[in-house]
């Protein structure tokens, strides 16, 4: 692996005013995703959090251009020269899928094939993306892939089922970094993992984008998770992104702005235990102005205006450093 | 009480995933239950959920023991246990609206009068909003649904809880909701609680005592060495 | 690709993927057309139009389709476009009334052994085995013997030879649908086996079972006429269209296509109209395909 240090981190992936509405059957439209705005440089993992069904696995979709017929885009999102939201199909499936975003899925176990072994997956995927052919250089590309995420040679004739979950999220993640993409795109990397796992998982992930050349967006919900892999967070509520902060600040001191954030870290089992009260907005009905308004207890008239998001917060009353000393 | 002792079972006979597990509950008790995924622990809360027959051992439900699992079991014990599963998604059925799914259990049981009364105390208990309640379990969040299918498994008042990792598949707020819900309700009736997962610092917060997966066993070895003398004895 | 301008202002939105959505639409309304006019025709022709399908005319024996016969008329002269609709009506009768009687049968066998499990669900599959180890036409042929020639007969044979895949069918599917925790909570939550079956397990099967009885229907017609070619089926002077086609063969022969031709589209374009009716309603009754909208 080649190192040359990046230093000035460059933006690999800048989103711009993303917007995604689902058209509903009897006009309906749902605001899944509402003018999200960041940037995401070489060397650097952002990580977007945020409650199931807050709108971040439409805009991993939209990031894919694995959108539904019923939906709609607005905006742009750069990816190089190329806005993802407005290159055909054929643009995408020939030079972005798999060669500028490389996608580490949910459930790896079920991503895999069952009846093929991890060797003819990697051998399928190197063969199409780098362009390597012949026995001995195809056979040579794949055990280096699987080196790459980690994967023992060994297991490599061994067919998913006989993968444990460990392995199984390695072998996934060697299919992701074979083109070399800059951009990684991990979609809830972590459900259903037990904790030493989603540890691990979540430190290989970082190892990759220590090398200065690639990008990370983990989409969670697991915030321990997002605690342990990411530079910067973006928390979204009801298809907005409410609060984008440095991640260090953002869980530590003097910790997130909004009150959304700081709710939703007080429910961890290892703080407050808190719920929020209430439940997030209809995605199809959402209120006017600011969208956490009705469950916030720092919500005033101001709140029926929207917010804009202005210093990373979206936010009338926001938390400032004096009330945390307080 | 809620006492299982010396489990084995399995789907295969030839290859039980759980062994010789022993796991007792006080009245009103709340254990957490860690181990790590596919070591069996959920199949070990469905043999104490009365959901699936063991092959050997003896679970002992308040002081009766149990001879039959599933339909065989009788309705007093089966609905003594109420159960929570890890993916709401597959744990309602999709054409029932919440309020029915809520309900089943009152109507199965011949209790239809009550069914007004108990949806109205669940809604707010669980943390849903009539509105929802008209919904079919497409139409509403997996956080959402998981509270409908704690609701359902409330709604007979049981004096055990199974929560197969529960909140697994939830986000920390809806898992503090649901956990709060959980709590409230074993504050008002003093019912039992076995929380299985792998999250260890919920279950620690969340329960009395966390046992871990590798205390249940009471013998590692299915033929322990001093067997056939314990035989002669007998 | 794209297409359909949207009405809102503000940004410009793009819309993505294929759409998929109005072909299948063009689909179910050209299924809803066809199956309608089929309907339409068997119930309203034989009261409204006054003509006799059996009038028979020496002198006008085989002659093409032409403006005074759309459809030509046969060896005995009589019209065939009139001779085809009532052939669709008995058909068409026996078709589904012998259809359902197997769904219901099969349905109800499945669902036992299904839901059951065991010992009974060994016993009922053996017999099963059994039934599908007889060629169907032997089968039927049997039981058609036991009785006088007619459609009542014909409906039972064909019923009793073909709820065996329905049975099957709807059996895998309750094995799958009974290791859903869904049902377990329905088990925990005190419902007995009967309220499990009829409340949880059939409901799921049903679209399946129906989407079985749609396409069974050519099948029991064409059954039907194999019955009658061997002169065990509907008597000849009533106008099936498996009748209508086997007295065809003479014709054919000699180069008359009309009498071949007519008869099978009108067993053809029905019953795809029917089976692609059945795909659409299974794909909307189904709602797991609604959620898939990763809300």
């Amino acid at each position: 692996m080649t190192d040359d240090a990046v230093t000035e981190n460059e933006t690999v992936l800048s989103v711009r005013g993303l917007s995604v509405r689902f058209l509903m059957p009897g006009g309906r439209r749902i605001a899944a995703v509402t003018d999200a705005h960041f940037d995401v440089a070489a060397g650097e993992c952002l990580a977007l959090i945020g409650e199931s069904g807050c709108g971040k696995s439409v805009l991993a979709s939209a990031l894919l251009g694995l959108l539904p017929a019923n939906a709609r885009t607005a905006g742009e999102a750069r990816l190089g020269d190329l806005d993802l939201l407005a290159a055909d199909e054929r643009t995408l499936a020939r030079t972005v899928r798999g060669r500028l975003i490389g996608l580490v899925p949910q459930s790896p176990a079920a991503h895999l094939t069952p009846v093929r072994t991890v060797r003819s997956h990697l051998r399928e995927t190197v063969a199409a993306l780098t362009g390597t052919r012949g026995r001995a250089a195809l056979r040579a590309a794949v055990e280096a892939a699987a080196a790459r995420a980690a994967f023992p040679a060994d297991h490599l004739d061994r067919h998913p089922h006989q993968l444990s979950g460990g392995l199984a999220q390695r072998a996934a993640t060697a299919l992701a970094l074979v083109g070399d993409a800059p951009l990684l795109l991990a979609d809830e990397p972590t459900t259903g993992l037990d904790r030493d796992l989603v540890d691990h998982t979540v430190d290989e992930l970082r190892r990759h984008v220590d090398t200065g050349r690639r990008s990370l967006l983990v989409i969670t919900h697991d915030l321990a998770a997002a605690e342990r892999i990411a530079d910067r967070v973006a928390v979204m509520y009801a298809g907005r992104i409410v609060e984008l902060a440095d991640a260090k600040a953002f869980f530590g001191t003097p910790g997130p702005r909004h009150p959304y954030s700081r709710g939703l870290l007080q429910a961890l089992p290892d703080r407050a235990f808190a719920p929020i009260p209430g439940m997030p907005p209809e995605l199809g009905s959402l209120p006017e102005g600011c969208a956490f308004a009705p469950r916030c207890d720092r919500a005033t008239d101001a709140c029926t205006a929207l917010p804009p998001l202005a210093d990373g917060i979206a936010c009338h009353h926001p938390r400032l450093p004096e009330d945390l000393r307080a | 009480m809620l006492e299982l002792r010396d489990i084995t079972a399995g789907y295969d006979p030839a290859a039980p995933v759980v062994r010789h597990a022993t796991l007792a509950l006080a009245p009103g008790e709340s254990v957490g239950l860690l181990g790590p995924s596919g070591c069996g622990k959920s199949t070990l809360a469905r043999v104490a959920a009365l959901l699936h027959r063991p092959d050997a051992g003896t679970v002992t439900l308040d002081g009766t023991p149990v001879r039959g699992w599933r339909h065989r079991a009788p309705h007093a014990q089966r609905t003594a246990i109420g159960v929570v599963f890890q993916q709401p998604r597959l744990s309602a059925d999709p054409r029932l609206r919440l309020s029915d799914l809520i309900a089943e259990p009152l109507r199965a049981t011949r209790r239809r009068d009550e069914i007004p009364e108990r949806l109205a105390e669940l809604t707010p208990a669980v943390g849903l909003t009539p509105d929802l309640l008209d919904r079919r379990p497409h139409e509403v969040s997996d956080g959402q649904l998981q509270r409908a299918c704690l609701a359902r498994a409330l709604v007979l008042r049981p004096r055990w809880l199974v929560c197969d990792e529960m909140t697994a598949m939830l986000d920390a707020s809806t898992t503090a909701a649901l956990v709060a819900a959980v709590e409230d309700y074993r504050a008002a009736t003093g019912a039992g609680l076995l929380a299985v997962g792998h999250d260890h610092v919920l279950l620690h917060r969340w329960c009395a005592r966390t046992l871990h997966w590798s205390d249940l066993i009471t013998t590692q070895d299915p033929e322990p060495v001093w067997l056939p003398a314990e035989v002669g004895l007998q | 690709m794209t297409c359909e301008p949207v009405t809102t202002a503000e940004p410009a939105w793009r819309s993505h993927g294929t759409e998929r959505r109005s072909t299948r639409a063009v689909r179910v309304r050209v299924c809803v057309v066809l199956v309608a006019a089929t309907v339409l025709a068997v119930l309203l022709v034989p009261p409204l139009v006054r003509l006799d399908q059996q009038a028979v005319d020496l002198s006008a024996k085989l002659l093409p389709p032409s403006w005074s016969h759309p459809f030509g008329t046969d060896d005995l002269g009589r019209d065939l476009l009139l001779r085809c609709v009532y052939g669709l009506r008995v058909s068409l009768l026996v078709g589904v009334a012998a259809a359902l009687t197997a769904t219901v049968i099969g349905t109800a066998v499945g669902a036992t052994a299904g839901a059951l499990g065991g010992w009974a669900d060994r016993a009922l599959m053996r017999v099963v085995d059994t039934f599908s180890s007889v060629p169907h036409l032997l089968m039927g042929i049997f039981i058609v013997a036991v009785f006088r020639p007619g459609v009542w007969p014909v409906i039972v044979s064909v019923a009793l030879t073909h709820w065996l895949s329905t049975a099957r069918i709807v059996r895998a599917e309750v094995l799958s649908l009974r290791a859903r925790p869904y049902i377990d909570a329905a088990v925990s939550g005190g419902a007995s086996r009967w309220r499990v079956t009829v409340r949880h397990l059939l409901p799921a099967v049903l679209p399946q079972a129906a989407l079985a009885a749609v396409l069974m229907v050519p099948h029991a017609m064409w059954h039907e006429s194999a019955l009658s070619f061997l002169g065990l089926g509907l008597p000849t002077h009533l106008a099936s269209l498996g009748n209508l086609i086997q007295a065809a063969r003479g014709p054919l022969l000699a180069g008359q296509w009309w009498p071949t031709l007519f008869p099978g589209l009108f067993i053809i374009v029905p019953t795809l109209a029917v089976a692609g009716l059945a795909g659409a309603w299974r794909e909307r009754i189904n709602p797991r395909r609604r959620s898939e909208l990763m809300l």
